[in-house]
């Protein structure tokens, strides 16, 4: 049984294409969503679906508070502008916008909240305007003996907003990081509990420059847990990030 | 042609409710368990449910349950997934005895082991004291799940709490019914507080779901496998002569424990390895179950699922 699944067009028929063809708009998942999603997302862009462009997510949400998430455009490599994700029937829909600047591979994994059964999008954007969307469906709450997590009734972040947990990983593309931050991500649509997440991330090299920036939205887990890949092994890193009360926390990686 | 909209709609309907993919409409057929008691030893009934995971089709049957026919009444162990169910198992009771059922006990707090209590208005049910508490807590949100997962069968069920925790005396002195000499134990590998009852006067080791058997074992509740490890052991130097798992066949001997054991052991360093390397947890999700697990039934899908629960304390260990 395949268990992820990964939707898109037959890469063949991509090979050589500078115009996306009609059927490479057809949306794979035939999600109703799809057309307003699109408009929100990437306006009147062009846009086609892309095979090579990996939304990684199991079938089924075991717990819909912590779905975990990867998206994987390395097969663009050097040609992309940014990344979207959402999913299509999340109150709110957009997940994270993400923009690979230097010495990055544009892969990233982290876990969202879903509603409901939904598809999962994430749309890479190339130099050129194009938008190659990478699609996956994940189904709801699965599983016998599981009920919905009743969410964040933990009040530990109270006395650890922002605390950072991070490693670093050799592996042999350069290294990983993975790194977990403390903090409520209130979407701000549970018992008058006003939002309150992390909306920026960005990733520094010791010199200043820029890796990575990232947007995340509501939906993106509790206490959120990320991961980067680099290019360097060799280089050390900071990262910033920023909550939409304002406050901002920094730690070396 | 159907016309596509309205088949999106209704994907998009059933979607927002349906919790497993596969069946969504049910048959014409009436709803019936066809509960076949088994006697695997003297005076002991087994209803075998099948390996698989909950369904439309099976109507939540996928659990074992059984009683035990005294001279002072029937004791039952676990009442299965629906009120329907603790029906057909009483008729089951009622084909082999008249004598009443005197006393019923819930193993522990998932749905498939209690929801059949309501059968049982005329017994006292028992159950582990802290299985009660962790019933009045979720037991209507698991309610609730197995509505969605298994739909008409649950008709009219609805959660009944067991009627008494079991004493500190019952559960050193055990109990005496006719003939037969029934001893409890505390463990908690499955969920925090799960109920093994031996009878020693049979030999037979009920185990609820502490023990699975060619039924990969779910782990949404356990406190760490290294903890259900260590229990596995306790119950192998138990003395018995018949185990019956919570899910899969009856065995005799060890082998049902020492599959576990071996998966459990597996599953523990898949995961340690896996956060070492810094893998993500779809990473983790997608890799293969060992060879030697691939016989045992649900062993894919189970093991993702016990990726998501447990994963994350693996990751935070390597920070
Ligand atoms: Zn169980
Ligand atoms: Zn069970």
């Amino acid at each position: 049984m395949k268990r992820l699944i990964r939707i898109g067009l037959i890469p063949l028929l991509l090979a050589g294409l500078s115009f996306p063809s009609a059927a490479s708009q057809t949306d794979p998942q035939g999600s109703l969503m799809w057309d307003y999603m699109r408009k929100l997302f990437l306006n009147d862009d062009p846009y086609l679906f892309d095979e090579r462009i990996k939304v990684l997510v199991p079938e089924f949400a075991e717990d819909p508070t912590q779905v975990p998430v990867s998206v994987d455009a390395r097969a663009l490599d050097g040609d992309i502008r940014q990344i979207i994700a959402w999913a299509d029937f999340n109150p709110i829909q957009h997940i994270f916008t993400y923009r690979p600047l230097r010495d990055v591979h544009p892969r990233l994994s982290l876990r969202i909240k879903v509603q409901q059964a939904t598809p999962i999008r994430a749309a890479v954007q190339t130099m050129d305007g194009t938008w190659h969307v990478g699609t996956a469906q994940i189904d709801a709450a699965g599983g016998g003996c599981t009920t919905p997590s009743v969410g964040n009734a933990d009040p530990y972040w109270e006395s650890h907003l922002g605390e950072i947990s991070s490693r670093r990983f050799s592996r042999d593309f350069g290294s990983r990081y993975k790194f977990k931050v403390i903090h409520p991500m209130d979407t701000g649509l549970v018992d008058l509990i006003p939002e309150f997440y992390l909306q920026q991330v960005t990733l520094k090299d010791e010199a200043g420059n820029e890796l990575l920036q990232m947007d995340l939205s509501q939906p993106v887990s509790e206490n959120p847990v990320l991961t980067f890949d680099t290019k360097n092994s060799d280089q050390s890193h900071y990262l910033l990030l920023r909550d939409n009360n304002g406050n901002e926390f920094e730690q070396a990686l | 042609m159907a016309n596509p909209t309205i088949k999106c709609l209704f994907s998009a309907a059933v979607l927002a409710s349906a919790v497993l993919g596969g069946v969504k409409v049910t048959a014409a057929a009436p709803l019936q368990y066809n509960l076949q008691p088994q006697e695997i030893a003297r005076d002991t009934w087994l209803l075998q449910g099948k390996t698989e995971d909950f369904s439309r089709k099976n109507g939540g049957n996928i659990v074992n349950t059984a009683f035990i026919v005294t001279k002072d009444g029937v004791v039952v162990f676990d009442t299965g997934p629906s009120f329907r169910y603790g029906r057909a198992l009483r008729q089951a009771i009622a084909s082999v005895t008249d004598k009443p059922v005197v006393h019923v006990f819930n193993s522990h707090h998932h749905p498939d082991h209690f929801l059949g209590n309501q059968a049982f208005q005329d017994s006292t049910i028992w159950s582990l004291p802290e299985t009660g508490k962790q019933l009045a807590l979720h037991g209507n949100g698991f309610t609730d799940n197995m509505y969605r997962l298994v739909g008409d069968w649950m008709r009219d069920t609805e959660m009944r709490l067991p009627d008494k925790p079991i004493s500190e005396a019952m559960m050193s002195q055990g109990l005496e019914m006719g003939a037969h000499r029934l001893q409890f134990y505390r463990f908690s590998g499955h969920t925090g507080s799960d109920l093994v009852m031996l009878d020693k006067t049979t030999g037979v080791l009920f185990a609820s779901d502490m023990l699975f058997f060619q039924r990969m074992l779910t782990t949404p509740h356990t406190p760490g496998l290294d903890i259900w490890r260590q229990e596995l052991d306790k119950l192998k130097a138990m003395k018995y002569r018949k185990v019956v798992p919570g899910h899969g066949p009856v065995t005799e001997g060890s082998a049902a424990i020492d599959q576990m054991r071996d998966y459990l052991s597996w599953l523990d360093q898949r995961l340690k390895k896996s956060a070492e390397q810094g893998l993500e947890m779809v990473e983790v999700i997608n890799l293969p179950v060992d060879e030697r697990f691939k016989g045992i039934s649900l062993s894919q899908a189970e093991y993702r699922r016990s990726v998501v629960h447990l994963y994350p304390a693996y990751e935070d260990a390597q920070f």
